[in-house]
């Protein structure tokens, strides 16, 4: 296979004999447990102050906008004739499970204070519009009707237009 | 004239094999979320895997041996066995985040929920590995990757205005919306999958398996310097297509499905088939290549025969790794982790390890025992080299920091 030689001194030696160290084995479980946690979509943690709330609502607003967009976008491209159901359905599904997910996590966050009470309500509100008209998209869409989804997603474009305001209006 | 198609044959296998799920995510999300703002980060990581997968592939013609089978044997027991865990874990994560990517792509022509779909994956994987000629199944998948050119296509149009989209990419900026510290994260997230490990771990073995001499130094040298700057124009295409489309839209990519959907919006439903089948075959490719990989690692390192040259009993602990791997992935697949974010962990965990997988090569490159005196590199390739080494330990250094400072790249 190869005219040069093997080089003459070579280092092997045994295999380690001595077991690996109960700590190091605990270290890389942490580690896969610590990943596997984390690889969960949306973990929330907790919101201390009205700041800290205002970011996670911003966090959700945002995650919502882009499902919104997403589902407007599909629902456009399969009006058009430029993608089949199975495509159209299973995109729709995530987009949906990903919302009701970002909902639903958002709503489980103790909110800190009374102001914080206000965003709640008003992005919970926002939140559940849009789950609902993009459950109506994926139910047209589930039934064949690949054509009239569009128009099924208009009222999506309202709600884009509200979490973008939404999302204007408390800082970054 | 056979010769040259041979080599024209290995320089289009290796553009459609340079993407894989990890590419295809990394890609798409930065491209809805940072424009073209990260594009400098694929030509830096495509210029360093082909310096050192030159390098693994020189050693492996011109020692019939591989790069792990060396390390253990240049550097002792010891880095090789920081390495052998390092890798195989991360392989590990990319395994599981490939067969996850192949039942995606089916679930979008199926309507079966990908988590049905994955042990079927899972046994098509094993049955490619245990049967399929490692030649065929190189070449099959990596012609088949090449179906993702339509994002190539889907770029031309939608008629960007290219200087702009060219001025976007060569005047870096962190965008208003986003921190320095994402945008170093998902920096290393794009360095991590262009430079992801198993790459020259099954370059280099698969130099052996394929038979490599040293009158194949000629094809190597082609293959990395035509092959992967072109499989990088496609990592480029893949960005530029969601900066686009999909960044106007405040669209952030979190599934598989939405780095199709700009092709089936510009395209049409002939695109987004050929996308499909070209996301099929890469996913699928790289999900064979890391399960093999598994096999190898383990098996050089612990001087066990392997390879697919010979028949499966020739080498059974080798298919037997391979076997263990892809149930091990699986069974964490079904999990229902999130694909996306296994992908995402996976590759800047891979930035993580690079200089264990890295450094040994540049050490075996000038071994002149391994490969000859005249072989060893010159003094610009070890200058490239040895610059590459620094990006990659400050890329170690910072990679755990940023992930906890932005919890994730979120």
């Amino acid at each position: 296979m190869t005219s040069t030689p093997r080089p003459r001194s070579t280092r092997i030696r045994p295999v380690e004999q001595r077991r690996p160290r109960r700590t190091a084995g605990r270290a890389a479980l942490a580690l896969v447990a610590v990943l596997a946690a984390s690889c969960s979509e949306h973990s929330v943690g907790p919101a201390r102050t009205y700041d800290d709330y205002e970011r996670k609502s911003r966090t959700s607003a945002e995650v919502a906008l882009s499902a919104v967009e997403t589902v407007r976008l599909l629902a456009e491209t399969s009006s058009d004739g430029n993608a089949w159901g199975a495509y159209t359905s299973v995109s729709l599904s995530e987009q949906e499970d990903t919302l009701a997910e970002a909902e639903g996590d958002y709503a489980s966050i103790q909110p800190p204070d009374h102001r914080s009470d206000d965003l709640r309500v008003k992005l919970l509100d926002l939140l559940g519009t849009a789950a609902d008209h993009i459950a109506a998209v994926r139910i047209e869409a589930r039934r064949g009707n690949l054509d009239s989804l569009e128009q099924v997603a208009r009222p999506l474009a309202d709600d884009s237009a509200a979490l973008q305001q939404f999302l204007d209006s408390i800082k970054r | 004239m056979k010769k040259v198609l041979g080599v024209a044959l290995g320089v289009l296998t290796a553009i459609g094999g340079f993407v894989d799920m990890g590419d295809l995510v990394a890609n798409a999300e930065t491209g809805a979320r940072f424009d073209m703002n990260l594009a400098w980060v694929v030509i830096v990581g495509v210029v360093g895997i082909i310096v050192y997968a030159e390098m693994a592939g020189r050693v492996a013609a011109l020692c019939g041996r591989p790069v792990f089978d060396l390390v253990r044997e240049r550097l002792g027991p010891r880095f090789g066995l920081a390495n052998l865990l390092a890798s195989f874990f991360i392989n590990m994560l990319t395994l599981t985040a490939e067969i996850a990517g192949v039942a995606l792509s089916l679930s979008l022509v199926s309507s079966v929920n990908y988590l049905f779909l994955i042990p079927f994956v899972a046994l098509l994987v094993w049955l490619v590995c245990w049967r399929m000629k490692f030649e065929t199944m190189e070449r099959v998948f990596g012609l088949l990757g090449l179906c993702l050119l339509v994002f190539a296509v889907t770029v031309w149009k939608i008629g960007p205005d290219w200087n702009h989209l060219f001025s976007d990419a060569t005047h870096p900026h962190v965008p208003h919306s986003e921190t320095v510290f994402t945008y170093a994260y998902f920096g290393i997230a794009l360095f991590g999958a262009a430079m992801t490990p198993y790459e020259v771990f099954f370059f280099s073995s698969g130099a052996v398996e394929d038979g490599w001499t040293r009158k194949d130094l000629g094809e190597n040298k082609i293959n990395v310097l035509i092959g992967f700057p072109l499989g990088a124009a496609l990592s480029l295409a893949i960005m530029a297509c969601t900066h686009l489309l999909l960044a106007p839209r405040n669209i952030s990519v979190d599934q598989l499905s939405q780095v199709a959907l700009p092709v089936a919006s510009v395209v049409g439903r002939l695109g987004l088939a050929i996308v499909i089948i070209g996301i099929f075959a890469a996913t699928f490719g790289a999900a064979l290549e890391t399960s093999l990989s598994a096999g190898y690692i383990v098996a050089q390192y612990l001087g066990w025969p392997w390879g697919k040259r010979g028949a499966p009993r020739t080498a059974s602990r080798f298919h037997v790794v391979i076997l263990m791997a892809i149930i091990g992935a699986t069974l964490f697949g079904l999990t229902g982790v999130d694909p996306v974010k296994v992908t995402e962990y996976s590759i800047v965990l891979s930035a993580a390890a690079l200089p264990l997988t890295y450094f040994p090569i540049l050490v075996i490159a000038n071994d002149p025992r391994y490969v000859g005196p005249e072989h060893t590199n010159g003094r610009f390739l070890n200058a490239l080299a040895s610059v590459y080494l620094v990006i990659l330990l400050l890329v170690a250094i910072a990679t755990i920091p940023l992930m906890i400072i932005t919890k994730g790249g979120s």
